[in-house]
This record gives C-alpha cells, sequence and structure tokens, in this order.
C-alpha cells in the first residue's frame, strides 16, 4: 500500500487552568502528522510529547469519537467543529490540512458554556433546559401497544431529523448572540411532530423560559447554528419552535 | 468451590415471570420515599432504571463520569433492538426470540433469564415508542423491522444508524423528567472510585468529584451498578473511550464475584485498524450484512483492485459454508472466518481486511434504497477511510465490540454482595458466550424498566434495613484507601504514557486472548500482564495534579484494567472448551467450528476475589430444558 | 424589561418592523408623486392634513411602532452581547451562511434612526417654505431646495441604502420569527426580501438623484 502522506502544522492552543483562570495562546509544532489521523489523535499525539516533557496535557472532552456522543468540540480556525460541513471534530481528519498550515484551536464559547480547563467546557445548561419538559411523561409500564397510533412517515422522518441532535453545543458556540434557538427547537420540533408528544403543550414554554433564564441570547435569524450543526439539524425547526410558542401563548 | 443459586422461582420457564412478580414482597409508596437507591451509570441500564425508580418515588441518587447523562456509551448503538413483536408475520414470537438469543449464546445463558428478556422485549417497543423514540416507519405509518444476525426472523426495530442514541436519549430524558420532579438527583462528572460494604450489604460509594477532584462518601439502602463492559482492556475497541472495569472490578474486590471475564465479543464488520497512531475502533453496524456480502480473493496474493476481480475468483465464504444463514451468521462465526481467511493469506492486499461488498444490493434495490438504509454509515465509513462506499466495496475486520462477562447476578439481578444490583452490560446475564445483535439494547432496557423496578422492591421489603451514614467506618477506610492510591499515582512522574501502559497491555489480551486463544497463550499473558502491572505502577507519568485532570482519570482506569485483565486469561485458561467468543484452538471441530465441552463446562464461572492470591472459582450449573443442548448449526 | 421571553420580545420587533415596512412603502409612493410635479405632491401633502384626527391615529401608532421597535431591539442586543461575552480570538462566519444585512442590523438600524431625526428636523418640523426662483412652492420647494445640496442628497442617500440594507434581511426574517418560514418557502421569501430591499433604495433614492439632475 501506498505510503501515507504526512503534513507539520503549527498549532495555536487555548490553555485555560480552570474557570478562574484568564487562560492564553501557546504554540505547539505538530509534526510529520499522518494525514489519516483524525483530529483527536493528533491532539493524542501532541499530548503524549507534553507529557513526556512533564508538561500538562491538552484538556478536552471526547468519548465515543464517531460524531455520537456530543462530547468533542472545539473551534478550528474559527469554525466550530474545524473546516468540513457536517461532521464533529472527532470525525475530522488531518487531511483536511495542508503542510504548513497555522490551526487556531479555542473552546466553544459563551457565557452559559464556562470553560472548565482548556477546552473543556460546562454544558449543564442543556441538562437543565431538558428537565423543564424536554420528554413525553409516560410512566414506565403505562404504554398502549406500538402499533396503535400510525404515523404519517413524513412526519416520523421530520422527527427523527430533529433528534439527531447530539447536544454538542456547536450552535451555541457558533452564534453571534450564543443562542440556544437551535438546540431547544430541535427537541421541541422532535417531540411535536410525533401524535404521542403533541398533548404537552407547555413544553415549548418552559423550555425556552429555561434557555433565557441560562443567559443564552436570543435568535436574530442568523442561521450560524445551522451552518454549524454536525447533524444538519435545520432552522425550520426554530421557525417551528416560534410557531408553537405563539400557539400556547395566543390559545390561554 | 461454592454452587452459585440463580434463586429463579419454579414452574414452567414461560411462567416463571409472572408468578415471581406476584410472589415478590412490595413496598409501601409512603416508604419508598424514605429508601435511598445510588444508581451508578446512565447508559440505557442505567438512566432507564432510574427513571423507573424515580417513578414509583424512591430517593435516588444517579452518578455518571460523564459532563451529561446523554452521553453514555449507549448512545453509540447503531443496529437496532429486537422485539418479538412478529410485525413481519414471518413466524416469530417470545419462545422464538428465547430460543435463537439462548441458542446464539451457545447455550451458556440461564434459560429462566432468558425467557424474561423475550417476554419484556415486547413492552420495551411499546414503552419507547410512547416515550417518542422516532423509529423507522414504513409508508403506511407502521413500524419498520429489518433482520439481524442468528435469526431468521426480521425483529430488529431501528432508528437510521442510530438506535442507540435514540433510546437512550428517551431514557434520559424520562430520568431528566424525575430530576426536575426531585426524586432524582443526578450527580454528574462523579466517578464511582469504591464499593462501600457495611454489614455484608452494599451501603455507599466513594465518588471523585471530576471537577475538583474531592472524594465524596455516598450512603444509601441499596447500590445498583449500570457501568457497561470492559471491552476496553483490549485497548483498541468499538468502545467510547471511557468504558472502564473500574466500577465492576472495585465491586469484585469488595466481594462481588465476576462472571464469566473470557467472554468477549469480536465484531466482525468494523473499519480495519490502521496506523499505530489509531485511538479507537469503529463499528459498521450488523444491519450492513443484510445487503452486504463478505468476500475474499480465491486466490492467496491476488492483490489486484476488487473491481478487477471477477465474479468466479471471489470466496463469499460465508455463504458457501453456511448456506442458510449467509451472510448473517452469528458474530462468532462471522469473525472467526475473517480471522481464518486473512490467516490463509487471503485477506485483501494479504493484510487484515475482508471486503463487504455492496454492488449486488445497489444493483438489485437502486442507490437510493441503499442510501436510505446506511447512509449515515456509508458517510462514516468515507469520512473515516477516503474511500466512497457506493463505489468500491468496503474494507471490514472484527473488532472488540461487547462483553458478555460481568458481575454475576442472580434472577433478581443482585450480585453476591447483598444490596448491590448490576443491570446491563455490566452483568454476565443474558448472552451467554455470544451475543446476538441488537439484544443488548434490549436487555439493558429490560434490566432497567422492567425488572429492577420490581426486584429492589423485594430486597427491600426482605431485609431488615438498618440505618447507615456515611459516618461509619467503612466509608472513612475505602476512601483512605482510593485517596492513598490517587497520591500514589500522581507521585510516581515515571517516563511513560497512561496509554504506553494500555496499548501495551490491550495488544497482548487481542493476541492471546482475543479471537482465538491457547493454553500457552494464555500462560504467557498471565506472566506478562503483572510485569506490565509493576512497570505502570513504577514508571507511569501522571501529569498534573490532584483536581480536574483527565489523565489521572484514565491511569486509574487502565489500573484497574492490569488487575482485571489477569482474571479474563485466568477464565479463558480455565475454560478447556470452546463456546460462542471464547474459542480455544485446541477445541475444535474437524471443520474448524467451536467444540463444546458440555460435560465438563456447562456452568458459569463467578470468580471470587482472593487478595493477593489467584482468585477462586464458584460455579453455577447451567440446565437447559426448553431448548435442548445441541451442537449449534447455521449451514 | 417586563416578563418577556426572547422569543416574545423578537415577536414585537418583528410585527412593529413589519407595520414600518408598510409605513416606508407608503411613504415611498407618496414621495414618487414629486414626479407629477407641485400640485401633486403639495396636495397630497393637504390629503394628509386634512385627515385631522385620524392622522394623528397614524403618526402615533407609526411613532408607537417605532419606539416599542427601537426598545426591544435596544434590549435584545444587549441580552445578545451578555450571552456573547466571551468573544473568539478568531471567528468565521460559518460557511457564508448569514449575509452582511443580518450582521449589520444593528448599524443599519442606527443609521435609520440617526437619519429620522434629522429627516423630522429637515421637513416635518420645519417651516413648509420652499423659493424657487422667487416663487414660494410650498413643501414641494422644501423638498427641492433640500435635496438640491449634494451634501444632503447623498448623506439621504446613505441612508435611504440603510434602510434598504435593513429591508434586506427583515422582511424574511420575520416570517421566520412567526414560525412561517418552511425549508420550502424559504428561498422565495429570502428573494423577496432582497428585491425589497434594492428597490426601497433604488425608489427612495431616484429622488434626489433626479432633483440633483433637473434643478
Ligand atoms: C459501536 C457499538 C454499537 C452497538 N450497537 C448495538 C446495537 O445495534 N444493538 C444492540 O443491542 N447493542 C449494540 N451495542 C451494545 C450496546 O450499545 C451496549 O451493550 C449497551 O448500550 C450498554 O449499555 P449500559 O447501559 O449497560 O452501559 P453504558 O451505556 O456503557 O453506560 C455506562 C454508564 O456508566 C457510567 N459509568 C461507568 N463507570 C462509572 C464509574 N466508575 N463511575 C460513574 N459512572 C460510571 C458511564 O458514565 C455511563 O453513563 C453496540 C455497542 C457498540 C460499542
Ligand atoms: C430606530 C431605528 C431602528 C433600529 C435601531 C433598528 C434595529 C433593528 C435590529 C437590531 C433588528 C434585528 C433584531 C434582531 O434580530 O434581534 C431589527 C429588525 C427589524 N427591523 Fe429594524 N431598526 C430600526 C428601524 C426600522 C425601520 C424604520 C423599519 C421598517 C422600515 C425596521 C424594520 C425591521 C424589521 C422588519 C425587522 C425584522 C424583525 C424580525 O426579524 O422579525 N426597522 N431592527
Ligand atoms: S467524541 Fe463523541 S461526538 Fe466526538
Amino acid at each position: 500500500m501506498a505510503e501515507d502522506k504526512t503534513i507539520t502544522l503549527t498549532l495555536k492552543v487555548w490553555r485555560q487552568k480552570n474557570a478562574e483562570d484568564k487562560g492564553h495562546f501557546e504554540i505547539y509544532k505538530a509534526k510529520d502528522i499522518n494525514e489519516n489521523m483524525s483530529f483527536l489523535e493528533m491532539l493524542d499525539v501532541i499530548n503524549d510529547t507534553l507529557t513526556l516533557n512533564n508538561q500538562t496535557p491538552i484538556a478536552f472532552d471526547h468519548d465515543c469519537r464517531e460524531g455520537i456522543c456530543g462530547s468533542c468540540g472545539a473551534m478550528v480556525n474559527g469554525v466550530a467543529h474545524g473546516p468540513v460541513s457536517g461532521v464533529t471534530l472527532c470525525q475530522l481528519h488531518m487531511r483536511s490540512f495542508n503542510d504548513g498550515d497555522t490551526v487556531v484551536i479555542e473552546p466553544f464559547r459563551a457565557k452559559s458554556l464556562p470553560v472548565i480547563q482548556d477546552l473543556v467546557i460546562d454544558r449543564t445548561a442543556f441538562d437543565r433546559i431538558i428537565a423543564k419538559g424536554g420528554y413525553i411523561s409516560v410512566k414506565t409500564g403505562s404504554a398502549p401497544e406500538a402499533n396503535d397510533t400510525p404515523i404519517e412517515k413524513k412526519k416520523a422522518d421530520a422527527s427523527f431529523d430533529a433528534a439527531a441532535c447530539i447536544g454538542c453545543s456547536a450552535c451555541v458556540a457558533a452564534c453571534p448572540n450564543a443562542s440556544a434557538s437551535l438546540f431547544v427547537s430541535a427537541k421541541v420540533s422532535h417531540l411535536v411532530l410525533l401524535p404521542q408528544g403533541h398533548a404537552e403543550k407547555k413544553r415549548v414554554v418552559q423550555m425556552v423560559d429555561q434557555m433565557d433564564k441560562e443567559g443564552f441570547g436570543g435568535c436574530s435569524n442568523a442561521y450560524q447554528c445551522q451552518a454549524a450543526c454536525p447533524k444538519e439539524i435545520k432552522v425550520e425547526n426554530i421557525a417551528r419552535m416560534n410557531r408553537e410558542y405563539i400557539k400556547e401563548k395566543s390559545i390561554r | 468451590m461454592a454452587k452459585l443459586k440463580s434463586n429463579e422461582p419454579s414452574g414452567p420457564v414461560s411462567e416463571k415471570w409472572e408468578k415471581h412478580k406476584f410472589d415478590m414482597k412490595l413496598v409501601n409508596p409512603a416508604n419508598k420515599r424514605k429508601l435511598k437507591i445510588i444508581v451508578v451509570g446512565t447508559g440505557l441500564a442505567g438512566a432507564s432504571a432510574s427513571a423507573s425508580l424515580g417513578e414509583l418515588g424512591y430517593n435516588v441518587h444517579t452518578f455518571t463520569y460523564h459532563e451529561s447523562a446523554r452521553r453514555a456509551h449507549s448512545i453509540a448503538a447503531q443496529g437496532g433492538i429486537n422485539a418479538a413483536k412478529n410485525y413481519c408475520n414471518d413466524g416469530d414470537s417470545v419462545q422464538r426470540l428465547f430460543f435463537d438469543t439462548v441458542k446464539g449464546g451457545d447455550f451458556r445463558a440461564r434459560e429462566a433469564n432468558v425467557h424474561r428478556l423475550a417476554e419484556n422485549s415486547v413492552k420495551i417497543i411499546d414503552h419507547c415508542v410512547a416515550q417518542g423514540v422516532p423509529f423507522a416507519r414504513e409508508y403506511g405509518g407502521l413500524l419498520d423491522n429489518r433482520s439481524f444476525g442468528g435469526a431468521q426472523v426480521s425483529r430488529t426495530f431501528y432508528a437510521k444508524g442510530q438506535t442507540g442514541q435514540q433510546l437512550l436519549l428517551g431514557a434520559y430524558q424520562a430520568m431528566m423528567k424525575e430530576v426536575e420532579a426531585k426524586t432524582v438527583t443526578l450527580h454528574t462528572r462523579a466517578e464511582m472510585m469504591d464499593l462501600v460494604v457495611v454489614d455484608g450489604k452494599a451501603r455507599g460509594i466513594i465518588v471523585r468529584n471530576l471537577l475538583t477532584g474531592e472524594l465524596e462518601k455516598h450512603a444509601a439502602d441499596a447500590v445498583v451498578l449500570a457501568t457497561g463492559g470492559y471491552g476496553n482492556v483490549f485497548y483498541l475497541s468499538t468502545n467510547a473511550m471511557a468504558c472502564n472495569v473500574t466500577s465492576t472490578w472495585r465491586a469484585h474486590k469488595k466481594g462481588a464475584y465476576f462472571a464469566n471475564p473470557c467472554y468477549t465479543q469480536i465484531h466482525p464488520t468494523c473499519i480495519p485498524v490502521k496506523g499505530d497512531y489509531q485511538s479507537k475502533l469503529t463499528l459498521m453496524s450488523e444491519s450492513l450484512r443484510n445487503d452486504g456480502r463478505v468476500w475474499v480473493p480465491n486466490a492467496v496474493g491476488d492483490h489486484r483492485p476488487a473491481k478487477d476481480i471477477p465474479e468466479d475468483e471471489r470466496d463469499y465464504y460465508l455463504e458457501r459454508k453456511y448456506p442458510s444463514f449467509g451472510n448473517l451468521v452469528p458474530r462468532d462465526l462471522a469473525s472467526r472466518n475473517a480471522k481464518e481467511q486473512t490467516d490463509l493469506g487471503k485477506g485483501i492486499n494479504g493484510g487484515l481486511a475482508v471486503y463487504l461488498d455492496f454492488a449486488d444490493s445497489i444493483k438489485r434495490l437502486g442507490k437510493d434504497t441503499i442510501e436510505a438504509r446506511y447512509g449515515n454509515l456509508f458517510d462514516m465509513y468515507q469520512q473515516i477511510t477516503g474511500t466512497n462506499p457506493y463505489e468500491s466495496p468496503m474494507m471490514i475486520y472484527p473488532a472488540v465490540h461487547y462483553t458478555m462477562g460481568g458481575l454475576w447476578v442472580d434472577y433478581n439481578l443482585e450480585s453476591t454482595i447483598p444490596g448491590l444490583h448490576v443491570l446491563g452490560e455490566a452483568n454476565f446475564s443474558d448472552h451467554g458466550a455470544n451475543r446476538l445483535g441488537a439484544s443488548a439494547l434490549m436487555q439493558g432496557l429490560s434490566d432497567g424498566y422492567f425488572i429492577i423496578p420490581n426486584t429492589i422492591g423485594h430486597y427491600f421489603g426482605s431485609n431488615d434495613l438498618g440505618k447507615v451514614t456515611t459516618d461509619a467506618p467503612e466509608f472513612d477506610e475505602a476512601l483512605n484507601n482510593v485517596q492513598e492510591k490517587i497520591n500514589q499515582l500522581v507521585n510516581i512522574k515515571g517516563s511513560k504514557t497512561v496509554d504506553h501502559f494500555h496499548r501495551e497491555l490491550g495488544l497482548l489480551v487481542w493476541d492471546k486472548c482475543g479471537m482465538a486463544r491457547d493454553k500457552a497463550g494464555l500462560e504467557e499473558a498471565l506472566k506478562r500482564i503483572p510485569e506490565i502491572r509493576d512497570e505502570f505502577w513504577d514508571n507511569v507519568n501522571v501529569t498534573g495534579d490532584g483536581q480536574f485532570n483527565q489523565t489521572l482519570e484514565k491511569a486509574g482506569r487502565v489500573a484497574d484494567f492490569l488487575e482485571f485483565g489477569e482474571l479474563m486469561c485466568q477464565d479463558a485458561l480455565h475454560r478447556e472448551e470452546s463456546c460462542g467468543g471464547h474459542f480455544r484452538t485446541e477445541h475444535q471441530t474437524k471443520e474448524g467450528e467451536a467444540l463444546r465441552n458440555d460435560d465438563d463446562f456447562c456452568f458459569v464461572s463467578g470468580w471470587e476475589y482472593n487478595e493477593g492470591k489467584k482468585a477462586k472459582l464458584n460455579t453455577e450449573d447451567l440446565t437447559f430444558k426448553d431448548v435442548p443442548l445441541s451442537q449449534r448449526s447455521y449451514k | 424589561m417586563l416578563k418577556l421571553s426572547t422569543i416574545q420580545k423578537k415577536q414585537i420587533v418583528g410585527i412593529t418592523g413589519l407595520a414600518m415596512v408598510g409605513f416606508v412603502l407608503a411613504h415611498l409612493s407618496g414621495n414618487f408623486l414629486i414626479y407629477k410635479g407641485p400640485e401633486a405632491f403639495n396636495g397630497y401633502a393637504k390629503f394628509l392634513h386634512d385627515l385631522g384626527a385620524l392622522l394623528w391615529m397614524m403618526r402615533a401608532g407609526i411613532l408607537a411602532s417605532f419606539l416599542l421597535h427601537m426598545g426591544f431591539t435596544i434590549n435584545l442586543v444587549i441580552t445578545n452581547r451578555k450571552a456573547r461575552v466571551n468573544r473568539y480570538y478568531k471567528y468565521q462566519n460559518h460557511r457564508s451562511e448569514s449575509s452582511l444585512a443580518t450582521q449589520l442590523m444593528p448599524l443599519s438600524g442606527s443609521i435609520i434612526l440617526i437619519y429620522i431625526i434629522f429627516h423630522l428636523l429637515d421637513f416635518s418640523l420645519a417651516d413648509k417654505v420652499g423659493i424657487i426662483q422667487g416663487i414660494d412652492y410650498g413643501l414641494y420647494g422644501l423638498v427641492i431646495n433640500t435635496l438640491k445640496d449634494p451634501i444632503h442628497a447623498v448623506l439621504y442617500i446613505i441612508s435611504m441604502a440603510s434602510v434598504g440594507l435593513h429591508m434586506y434581511h427583515a422582511f424574511q426574517s420575520v416570517f421566520q420569527t412567526f414560525g412561517l418560514m418552511s425549508e420550502k418557502n424559504q428561498p422565495r421569501l429570502v428573494l423577496a426580501s432582497k428585491v425589497l430591499g434594492v428597490a426601497i433604495t433604488l425608489g427612495y433614492s431616484s429622488i434626489p438623484v433626479y432633483i440633483m439632475m433637473n434643478f
């Protein structure tokens, strides 16, 4: 088999000890990086070197490394999850870079997503939003037979597309207003599109209120979220959320 | 050697669970609030258990080392979940799912448990649909099914290639609802470091707050572990990076028996290893074998590109050897056959890979249909490998995927430590020596939604639990031990990384205790593992301090793998037979199939920790009344 | 401000904005009468005046829309800036998804605000006297005389470009805000919005250009 190509990069990485630390950039040389490596594997290599030099490795969250758990993520040259659309940082491969590139790596930033260390951020605000209504209330054991309620395929598919959200917060990170509208609307859409989820009307209001309370911004329809979303979730969901919101507020 | 008792109820297998549900003791609703349950893990098993126990009114405290409960490894499951709904009218039934699972497990599972699992499968689908899990549907709006390995019926429910994600989100959301209702208290970035046993009963855990590094003591009336499998002992696996054996291993050291650690599943369709920088392997869902055909070139040394190899010079070896199941043989068979082909030198370019080819299906069904079925998997493949699977066949190779072994539990999912219950992949229960595709999700949810809510009440109802607080000396003792170990790790300041040792251990066990095992290899591994372990404790470099420190987290987990790996090899060495995922080369038929030894090994091995010495063996005898013992055949 | 959610505030911004779009279009059609000569133009102004109470109601409506629009956008902009306190060292417009018009909404809006103040001082609050070659043409003359001045004319055109730029994003955006946007109709709405923005800029700007060329 042909030899894999290797490249050398200059990394400019955000280092921050803890939430209180001001943080700063640190420059690292990434030498002879195999282009078949994933971006996180490239960071592994840097971290190995740092460790062997008794320096603290770069902290970053990651787990599944196949784009589904939503743990990973960083701004790469100013773009959430890096230059390839429709993938997470762990799915980004080094063949997307050129020899000699400088790569700026920053954590996802927003007031409501404070940095914990280096590239690790606190996304618990998302959990608190879900807790306010991101579910269908059905007690274990009380469900009717699954095929009793047919669901129009188009709706079921749209619901699935919205449910594909991995909660990585790239939408917030990319938004000029640090709004969580895409995240919230994806959950609202997933559930409201299904007959099972239709009954809980207050969901949308409670979730939006919690989003505001957490300190996320409002939506200015700039659609940066849609462009950043690794699961290509559409702003159509935000329109649906707005619609559901009006319906609920005006009916009462 | 003691005999382990399954505590299953008497009577015909199909009536046991109903009978048991009636016989079990109940807890008065007002008293449930006063009972505190610790659940460790928020995967399918842990989240579903937390949600259901919270609904019942128990005071539930749930822990996960993840930053959010939704990140648990279950999220990555792709292919689907089985249920005996018989929506396809193809002859499925609870009885058949039960039969397939016992047989698929190569007759090393407990019949009563498997039957209960098959019964619950139906309710799981109902519940998940009611929760809003967007399963795939047909145009008419009803649920769609596909088939998976080891079955001749279509009983697998799926949500594109993201079934685990959707099921987990359902369970996670149900749990978050209980968090809002204050019946569940969620502790994230909180890693269980030890189990606390007081008066012989599980009464609490020691937790490390991963943000601050502080150790915390938590007391409870019962502890539930749902912490997943130990596949990462092999370093490279399809498991998420953080999956580990710590919680079950620490529980084992506190007295819980570890069952069948040598039963590990090697999944046949993964993206082959490339380069030594590789950090994990990616699974290509088994569902692909519905429409993909596995083949290698006929001739050793045929290194032409796939498209230049004519039909009659290809060997579709699964279809050839197993005409009735073809590409859909169970995983252990598919994996071992791939290894056999590459051992013969017939792998692609002579290496460790075989083809999974969709050309025929694309021709027959059209690219659109294939894209609708597997679009995201194909994209994932292209993203990783840089080649387009619509144009040239996928290259695949087996990789570690799932662990059938785990803490021993009885019919009530209670371990040998009273009050310690174990759910999901963390227990050994229902899959015997080989798990069929789409049945882990089913088991995790069956355990969490439908079994533990009943059996834990029975535990409370039949035990007089005194009050225990974190002031008990057992808590301090456990905490001090954990602290000491952490101090030790950060002070070694050696010259090798944690990953270095993990990789070394992984390669060793993959080689000696992987797809094929033999006495000599296992003995060698048993000699090497303690050496690696000693070097680890001598020469590992854990930088940073005791606060938020990802290297330290990893080091603690690898330290436990280095102990656990030995038990895994010991079990493999002891089990002088081949069954399911455990293939001892000394024990095979003339055709190279696994040869069971039912006379001497028709039992579950439950290993008992023995401080400083070899673990002690206890066994649970298995009897097969409803699915008669037979040589598995998929021909 | 009040107990309104960001969505509700944005909806107020949208509905008031839409009202002002209506106003801007009506205003433009009135302005076009300048091409018909002084009688037509001044007659239109008189017609409006003669509406009396109705005119005052319209003025109150437009003023309320204006104040609400401004108030809530300022409030939202502050909320949004606060949410985004942590800025990036390097930030790129993601896959060029958002247009310059979108990014410049606060700027174009602010220019409109400044413009409106001067606009009121120039025309509404000034004496309606406009002497051209010794004859007083009233409001008609005032407009001609004001916009004859190249500096005035250029500033007026820049302001109208800002209005157009605001519209370029704003019109379609209202549909998203009220949940009427879907993947299907989005391209058409975006196009309509762009056409509207350009048309308003060209329409309004044609007047100073016409005046400069003819007077
Ligand atoms: C790539 C892949 C695809 C799969 N596809 C399928 C499929 O299609 N169908 C199928 O049936 N099965 C599939 N499986 C198997 C299945 O996903 C798993 O067996 C199952 O999800 C395990 O669920 P669990 O709840 O037991 O554990 P996990 O989901 O692994 O959850 C473990 C939880 O425990 C927590 N935890 C662990 N240790 C600690 C500790 N010490 N302290 C605190 N918290 C701890 C973790 O944070 C996590 O929340 C697949 C597996 C893989 C790897
Ligand atoms: C005081 C002057 C003005 C200021 C400061 C201003 C500012 C803004 C800002 C910042 C927004 C974006 C709000 C957001 O997305 O969060 C906006 C939206 C909008 N503006 Fe203005 N604006 C002004 C005048 C006008 C005028 C005169 C009109 C009409 C001709 C107008 C019509 C609109 C419309 C229709 C929207 C879109 C609302 C939506 O997206 O739903 N604005 N304005
Ligand atoms: S590590 Fe799971 S999405 Fe990237």
